[in-house]
């Protein structure tokens, strides 16, 4: 078994240095502000992700989408045999969480609305809205932070916003139009998606081991 | 220099942690194993990217040529998917706890072969 | 020149974080090691990735890790399947270890979970850190080189003899100590037994409640019995975990004390 393994690891090694010693040409970078100034656009790699490559990018968050399906259908089966006490609560750390949380949702908002002109975009800004939500959580009780911001309807606005950015990039491919303002709204709606998604599959996993 | 350096980097990471997913016996750290393999890989196509002296592929940000942009706009959604695969992979890690109380891989096997639990 | 030393630290947490022995520590580094990472993705000339892979890498992957590993404030056992006293029944544990580890658990606060595994490797979880308690039978060795609490339940060491032919223990057992020469060892009891069974061997170095359990359940005819010293079931405890180790002789100390634990003996091992 051993010497399998390590006969696969050598090959695959092998692989990837072979992949760089020059052996398979190595195609000129095509020049990508050209590109990145026709949408109105500094950050060449936003605009890859959202212009050139979209139904990449699409099919991807579909896939994030499903697997946090899967997540939360497969924690619902379980069943566990009892809750842990929940953590006491210090007033230090609440008055932090409270003071902190706005400027997080702020610097997300930012990261994912400046994504076309500098290095940001919506996926970052989701995990940093994900984290932001974890933090209340930690300073507050899982079960409270979820009641305080409507749990089910924040997960019925995630599934709108993949319903949003299909129908953004399905205009978009219909109409042909490019520009900034398309690249802001499905930077914004990404951050939504992920972000929602992140912190509803963390919360079932806090909830189901009792608290944080 | 950079660029070289970063491949030598992922192909010793994804060395490291493919070894680990194989060898290891307990679930949990054959998923650490294959958290850092990925973390190889997704390097491996930046360092591909990189120029000698080029700047990030953000117009107006310094001068000489840019890096490649394509291999960034790859592995943005790779980083993504890692985590929402991870999170999944963990529940049925979790699932496996509560049911057949391990984490064992030689032991499920040997249960299975046992044929326990019965049904 | 910062790109190397970013690299270098890189795969130094990757290496420190594979090769550590508790879960908690592999978990932390390898968050580390995405943090270094994205440093890396910075001089590669990526800041996209690297502020990708250090919201995600670090922040969500860590902490869900944390989540799942249910760990801190998880109390987990590793045991051997021994019917009267720690046994899967269904979808759920029983037994009179049980009874004691799952009162021991709320009495900490903490949630109890059970492993199964067999008698050899019980020592080498606990020192390992993979573990805290080890319990299911547990008769101390004396190469164990594990924490102990007080005895649960009392037994005798005996050999059992109904043929002729070498003698069979469980490996790591007490039993095996007094094995003669000619020997068989066994990973568990079950297999012991069918191996006694199946006239594999013509007897076999146990404990009492294994005897009887056997005679019991008719795996075995009533036989000749060889007496060799008084011993009794414990808990066994991590080596590092000397905290646990005091709360539980503290707790079994007041079972003891209050009557209870005699009460649960009568209950499970009659």
């Amino acid at each position: 078994m051993k010497v399998l393994a390590a006969l696969s690891l050598l090959s695959l090694m092998a692989l990837l240095a072979l992949g760089v010693s020059g052996v398979f040409p190595r195609p000129a970078v095509p020049p990508a502000e050209d590109v990145a100034a026709e949408w109105g656009a500094k950050n060449v790699v936003a605009t890859i992700v959202l212009g050139v490559r979209l139904w990449d990018t699409l099919f991807e968050i579909l896939v994030y989408a499903m697997t946090m399906v899967g997540v939360k259908l497969g924690l619902r089966l379980l069943r566990w045999e009892h809750a842990i006490p929940p953590v006491r609560e210090t007033p230090l750390l609440r008055r932090s969480a409270d003071l902190l949380l706005g400027p997080i949702v702020v610097f997300a908002l930012y990261v994912a609305v400046s994504g076309h002109l500098g290095p940001g975009g919506g996926f970052p800004a989701g995990a940093i809205l994900g984290t932001a939500l974890l933090l209340l959580a930690l300073a507050k009780g899982v079960e409270r932070l979820s009641a305080e911001i409507h749990e089910p309807s924040l997960e019925w606005a995630e599934y709108g916003a993949i319903v949003a950015i299909l129908a953004v990039a399905g205009g978009l491919l219909l109409v042909g139009r490019r520009g900034s303002g398309y690249l802001i709204a499905a930077n914004v709606l990404i951050a939504l998606e992920v972000g929602i998604g992140a912190w509803v599959v963390l919360h079932r996993f806090a909830s189901s081991r009792g608290e944080v | 220099m950079e660029g070289l350096a970063g491949v030598a980097l992922a192909i010793v990471l994804a060395g490291l942690g493919f070894w680990h997913l194989i060898v290891r016996r307990n679930l949990i750290w054959k998923l650490l194993g294959l958290n850092v393999a990925a973390s190889g890989a997704i390097l491996f196509l930046v360092a591909l990217a990189h120029r000698p002296g080029a700047r990030p592929p953000i117009v107006g940000l310094g001068p000489g040529p840019s890096v490649d942009p394509l291999p960034h706009a790859l592995v943005l959604t790779a980083i993504v998917i890692d985590f929402a695969t991870l999170a999944l992979a963990l529940v049925y890690v979790i699932f496996l706890t509560e049911h057949r109380h391990t984490q064992d891989v030689d032991r499920l096997e040997r249960d299975e072969e046992r044929g326990w639990p019965q049904p | 020149m910062g790109a190397i030393l970013f690299s270098a630290l890189t795969l130094a947490l990757a290496v420190f974080a594979l090769t550590q022995r508790r879960l908690l520590w592999g978990v932390i580094g390898v968050g580390a090691h995405s943090l270094a990472l994205a440093g890396v993705y910075l001089f590669l000339a990526a800041p996209d990735v690297a502020l990708t892979q250090a919201a995600i890498g670090f922040g969500l992957v860590t902490f869900i890790y944390l989540l799942a590993l249910r760990r801190t404030g998880k109390l987990t056992v590793v045991a051997v399947e021994t019917p009267p006293l720690l046994h899967q029944e269904g979808q759920r544990v029983a037994g009179l270890e049980w009874e004691i580890l799952s009162r021991f658990g709320r009495h900490l606060h903490q949630d109890v979970e059970v492993l199964w595994v067999t008698r050899a490797e019980i020592p080498r979880l606990l020192r390992a850190g993979e573990a805290d308690i080890g319990a299911g039978g547990f008769l101390p060795q004396s190469e164990d080189g594990v924490l102990l609490s007080r005895p649960l339940v009392p037994t005798r060491i005996v050999t059992v003899r109904y043929a002729p032919g070498p003698l069979g223990a469980v490996a790591g057992d007490r039993g095996e100590d007094h094995l003669p020469a000619d020997r068989a060892t066994y990973e568990d009891h079950r297999e012991l037994a069918s191996a006694l069974g199946a006239g594999e061997v013509g007897g076999a170095v146990t404990d009492l409640l294994h005897v009887r359990q056997w005679i019991l359940n008719g795996e075995i005819p009533p036989v000749v019995i060889t007496d060799h010293e008084e011993t009794s079931f414990r808990l066994a405890v991590a080596p590092g975990e000397e905290d646990v180790h005091q709360a539980l002789d503290a707790f079994l100390a007041k079972l003891e004390a209050n009557g209870e634990l005699a009460q649960l003996v009568r209950r499970y091992v009659g």
